[in-house]
């Protein structure tokens, strides 16, 4: 289902800001900016990625993931080794994953700037909220209740390392039908919200999803959850792939002009029209 | 937003336009280009491990009958051409040709997918899974990973058959979008099939 085909005739009049100190045109952009939300949004999903990566990379350690054929005896010692940074870095991970709030709104919002039907919106906000409860929290509170008594008993110590990893892998049926509502959403827009090429690349992502699958049965390997083909191949797919909707989020940002139709392009900017929808003849 | 319907019914303006010309969406050619760079990652790690074990690919690889690969690649390149008459025609404007085209290359299309699962059934009663050793851990994954390329194609197909079922819609533009996806399977088929099936 679709909107109306509308053309917004008004576009948007920005307010100017006063010419004043740096201050004063902080405080005016945050009293009367129209488009303060959404840049506040961006800032949250750009910081909290950096944070992710920080985080998850170099303070916990817990990224890239060790092996899952590891012994017990060597994961007891892994934990020993990682203790300190992984109660520090998940403590900040509890404090900090509010911020998928209103990532996810900036998200959804994109789509509801389409012109396609509201599930799209719907259902991408709420599959990626749920998964920030597995793919995140879960795996934050298994990882911290191992680290913080390491003479507990070695075996719960790996069933808690298995438990972790296995619910980060979990996530990947989310990110899969994620990627793919977002992707028939921009295939079947009107409104130009992100190019065609994004769409396909939402595929791309959503298929190098499926191929963490085999995760689940096996534990040294390509496939394992450490694995050049289920974790390293996937991980470098998700880095662009973020990198790339970041950057189209602040150009769907700065071309916003608060209509129902086809987002105008940038001032000064030519924007060559690649391509039409799956639906343009419906 | 351009409205490919009526651009699709002027065949004379894909003339007009010579020094952008690609065959439908530039932005498929996108994910042609991810599609491969995600594959030559995937290809590499297979070649990668089969130099560390070069015995065990060699030996598992004679459970493999060429013959099979060969006719899987057959039927797809059978299926391409398929496609590629169907796009001819809508060009030309002859569109029950197109769709005769169009039900071809599905047809062409569900005789890979079934061939290839005998295959997998075949493999499973021989002791070869999913699970039995590192080469057939790569076999099933590039086979399955394309299959599941080639299950999206036909609802690419569909949409190709959709389009060319009505005079109001005939987008040539999405009929060669569709095509190219199409040619994608075949073409990585085709690399899936000489690594796994040829190279000694």
């Amino acid at each position: 289902m679709s909107l109306p085909k509308m053309k917004t005739t008004e576009p948007l009049t920005m307010p100017h800001p006063p010419t004043g100190s740096w201050v004063s045109r902080l405080v005016w952009n945050f009293r009367h900016h129209p488009k303060r939300e959404l840049w506040f949004a961006w800032w949250v999903m750009v910081i909290f990625y950096q944070l992710y990566g920080v985080l998850f990379f170099f303070v916990t350690r817990v990224q890239p993931p060790p092996s899952p054929a590891w012994d017990t005896p060597t994961v007891v010692r892994w934990f020993d080794d990682h203790g300190f940074g992984i109660l520090a870095g998940f403590g900040v991970v509890f404090l900090v994953a509010g911020m998928c709030a209103p990532m996810n709104a900036l998200l959804a919002y994109s789509m509801r700037r389409m012109s396609v039907s509201r599930l799209f919106a719907y259902s991408y906000l709420i599959i990626y909220s749920l998964a920030a409860v597995p793919g995140m929290l879960v795996m934050a509170i298994a990882m911290t209740v191992g680290a913080l008594r390491p003479e507990r008993d070695p075996e719960i110590i790996q069933w808690l390392y298995d438990f972790a990893f296995l619910s980060f892998s979990g996530t990947m049926g989310v990110f899969l039908i994620g990627s793919l509502v977002w992707m028939v959403a921009i295939l079947l827009d009107k409104n130009r919200v992100f190019p065609k090429w994004f769409g396909y690349l939402n595929l791309c992502n959503a298929l190098t999803e499926v191929v963490v699958a085999p995760a689940w049965m096996f534990q040294r390997g390509a496939f394992a959850w450490n694995g050049a083909i289920a974790w390293w191949i996937n991980m470098v797919v998700f880095v662009l792939y973020t990198g790339v909707f970041l950057t189209l989020l602040r150009r769907m940002i700065q071309r916003e002009d608060f209509g129902i139709g086809p987002l105008p392009n940038l001032p000064g900017k030519h924007v060559a029209v690649l391509s039409d929808s799956v639906g343009a003849a419906s | 937003m351009t409205n490919l319907a009526d651009t699709g019914s002027r065949p004379q303006q894909l003339d007009e336009k010579p020094r952008k010309f690609v065959p439908g969406q530039p932005d498929m050619w996108m994910f042609v280009l991810f599609e491969s760079l995600l594959f030559t990652g995937y290809f590499s790690v297979y070649l990668v491990s089969r130099t560390q074990n070069e015995s065990l690919y060699l030996q598992s690889q004679t459970d493999l009958d060429l013959r099979n690969g060969v006719f899987n690649t057959i039927a797809l390149l059978l299926s391409s051409w398929a496609i590629a008459r169907c796009v001819q025609a809508s060009r030309e404007g002859a569109y029950r040709s197109a769709l005769i085209n169009a039900f071809m290359t599905i047809s062409f299309g569900l005789v890979f997918l079934v061939s290839k699962v005998f295959e997998w059934v075949k493999q499973i009663h021989m002791g070869n899974t999913f699970t039995s050793n590192e080469f057939f851990q790569h076999y099933f994954f590039l086979t399955s990973i394309h299959c599941i390329h080639l299950l999206i194609g036909f609802i690419v197909l569909g949409i190709v058959v959709y389009q060319l079922w009505s005079p109001a819609r005939r987008s040539q533009q999405l009929v060669e979008t569709c095509a190219t996806y199409w040619h994608t399977v075949d073409f990585l088929w085709v690399l899936i099939f000489a690594l796994l099936y040829v190279v000694r």
